[in-house]
């Protein structure tokens, strides 16, 4: 076996990484990398140490806009940059034999560290690292958060940009990046996130522009990171995703958790036991 | 009775109810509680709370012996298709006698009495007699089935709440769609009873239930004890949307004879299980049968081939309205369950559960109102 892909439940990701690099196999992992900061770090040293590849399964820098977003930011044709709001959430619907993504032990956390961390892989991507972040979530302690949102500062080649994320595995959400700037606005729509639409005022229109990479492979994001993997294995390409990326976002997610607020909620709140006074 | 201490098990958790009486239970520091999970990615609202979700089926009374544990209060919300409500209700009374569980409560309907309650059923003491709805026989042959466990010396309560609304509540998500889509009409001025029930008053009850020994055996009508119309149930959710029209009115007299003239629109059971035929997870599952597979694929294939009005057709004579149908005066013309659930007169009272609960509706409808429009903002839905 020259490779392998570890798609187990993520608490068996770090340690059977592990056995594969003891091994002396390629690893393409599953997101996340692990559910720990130091058993992600354990990881990518033990890949380093052997000379091996860890690929993480960070899909969503396959997509088109991936690409397309920083060379709209590096020509700055949105002016000075505002901040940036994506929301992405909707009821969760992914079907596992053994549900292990709804136990803290085996599945390291819900909503943040299942899904945001394609989020914040690619917003560190464009922006730079993550110099400060306010966390809250709805887990209503030793659960698994089913909601999450997070103010995030980056400090990068574009200078300090803020912005805001929120995840959601109840509510449906509107599911798009939207990097405001002075000049233009910037947004990756969900229903082709292949695509940058650009929309900016001139005199008294609103016009949009919608780019596109020529000749930008129709295949699937999963398709493209196991070529990209089996392509790096062979020596043709670079990993587009790596455990050392990974493993920075697994850092933030344990920030995140470590420092937790709890989302208000007043209409759950509302309920006091019975004699108790609500109205 | 001294439940909270006890172990408590709640069916039906992942469900707009049960998730809420779970949280509830969590703020009440009750327990140790275990949810009975059937389908495990619906469990997202619940995997917040702190505490044990077991998997089983309501259907299988070996899961159910492992699921209940220890627990000797059981809180049964769970559901199931059509006759699945009497069995799994049948199934988890079974083994919570063999259990020793020291009290059951059911959460029934106020349904039993059908989607439309004849007059005369405004207390708990009215003969429940057949509907022409599975549902509601169902939840009929289901609370017999509570009683006749009750009858052997089980410690049964049964509460029959109406309409419960709240945040998750599909009363008020499903509406504010509808509204958006202009598929909404007053049915003669929305003067039908409505039977509100905010959700926390009806858990309010279902722990009054539990802390007082006078309720076993018996049955209860929860509801918040106001006389709101589906009239003041729809302007609410119309006034969320920041919308100030008037909403299209239309007689029922004139909706039965639109029925009228379409002999193939089927309504009650028929109609539930044209949706449930027509539901993804249902083709789905029958995909995974081969023979099925073939049949299912082709019947489906077959009608997304014909023309748009051959389909209407096809999907009159299922009882599946196309959305945006309408009467010829212009009047979204309501589904036949909603025609038939805002065209009731009777008001649930609720002077048992008053008497011998000590229930008093805390939330009133303003104030219910307001805090779904509170979640539904945070929620995305307005």
């Amino acid at each position: 076996v020259d490779a392998l892909i570890n798609a187990l439940p993520n608490s068996l990701h770090a340690p059977v990484n592990l056995e594969v690099f003891g091994a002396g196999a390629h690893v393409l992992c599953e997101k996340p990398l692990s559910t720990t900061a130091a058993d992600a770090r354990a990881c990518c040293a033990l890949a380093e140490e052997k000379g091996l590849l860890l690929a993480v399964g960070m899909n969503r820098r396959f997509v088109g806009s991936h690409t397309l977003l920083p060379i709209v930011l590096q020509e700055r044709s949105l002016g000075e940059l505002l901040g940036y709001d994506w929301s992405y959430g909707g009821a969760f619907d992914w079907k596992s034999a053994s549900g292990f993504y709804f136990s803290r032990a085996l599945a390291g956390g819900g909503a943040s560290i299942d899904f945001a961390v394609h989020l914040l892989d690619s917003l560190i991507d464009w922006f730079g690292p993550v110099v400060h972040i306010d966390y809250q979530d709805d887990d209503w302690g030793s659960g698994i958060e089913a909601n999450a949102i997070m103010e995030l500062q980056h400090e990068g080649q574009s200078g300090p940009v803020k912005g805001r994320v929120r995840v959601s595995r109840t509510y449906a959400l509107s599911n798009r990046l939207l990097v405001r700037g002075t000049k233009a606005q910037a947004e990756i729509p969900s229903d082709d996130p292949d695509t940058v639409v650009i929309r900016r005022q001139v005199g008294s229109c609103q016009i949009s522009e919608t780019l596109r990479l020529p000749d930008f492979p129709p295949t699937t994001t999963f398709y493209k990171q196991l070529h990209n993997f089996v392509e790096s294995v062979r020596g043709n390409q670079k990993l587009e995703s790596t455990g050392w990326q990974a493993l920075h976002i697994i850092e933030l997610i344990e920030q995140c958790y470590a420092n937790r607020r709890r989302i208000p909620e007043p209409w759950s709140a509302v309920a006091l036991e019975p004699g108790g006074a609500s109205r | 009775m001294k439940w909270r201490n006890q172990m408590v098990f709640v069916t039906g958790a992942t469900g707009f109810i049960g998730g809420r009486i779970c949280e509830r239970l969590v703020l009440a520091n009750a327990g140790p509680i275990r949810a009975l999970v059937h389908s495990p990615h619906k469990a997202a609202r619940i995997a917040r709370l702190p505490f044990e979700m077991v998997r089983g089926s309501l259907l299988h009374r070996e899961s159910l012996r492992s699921a209940l544990g220890q627990a000797k209060v059981v809180i049964h919300c769970g559901l199931g298709n059509a006759r699945g409500i009497v069995r799994g209700t049948e199934n988890l009374l079974a083994v919570a006698a063999e259990a020793g569980v020291e009290r059951f409560v059911h959460m029934s309907t106020a349904a039993v009495h059908g989607l439309t309650p004849p007059p005369g059923t405004e207390t708990e003491d009215a003969p429940v007699r057949a509907t022409s709805d599975d549902y509601c026989d169902n939840k009929r042959r289901a609370e017999r089935v509570v009683a006749r466990f009750g009858r052997r010396g089980m410690s049964t309560v049964i509460l029959r709440p109406s309409i419960v609304y709240g945040p998750y509540s599909a009363w008020s998500t499903r509406l504010v769609q509808s509204l958006r889509q202009n598929t909404v009409a007053l049915i003669d001025g929305g003067r039908g009873a409505c039977n509100t029930t905010y959700v926390d008053n009806l858990i309010d009850a279902l722990f009054l239930s539990l802390d007082n020994d006078a309720s076993s055996g018996e049955t209860f009508f929860i509801t918040d004890g106001e006389a709101i119309t589906w009239g003041d149930f729809i302007r609410a959710h119309v006034a969320m949307l920041g919308r100030c029209e008037l909403l299209p009115e239309i007689s029922s007299e004139k909706v039965l004879a639109y029925y009228k003239q379409r002999p193939g629109l089927l309504t009650g059971s028929w109609k539930a299980s044209a949706q449930v035929l027509r539901s993804r997870q249902f083709r789905e599952l029958l995909l995974q049968i081969p023979l099925t597979q073939r049949l299912l694929s082709g019947a489906w294939g077959w009608l997304e081939s014909l023309s748009e009005d051959k389909q209407q057709r096809a999907r009159s004579r299922l009882g599946v309205r196309h959305p945006d149908e309408a009467a010829p005066a212009g009047a979204p013309i309501p589904d036949p369950v909603d025609f038939a659930t805002q065209t009731g007169t009777v008001f649930f009272r609720i002077d048992k559960a008053r008497r011998v609960l000590g229930y008093e509706p805390r939330v009133l409808f303003r104030q219910g109102i307001g805090l779904v429009e509170q979640w539904m903002h945070y929620a995305n839905y307005i």
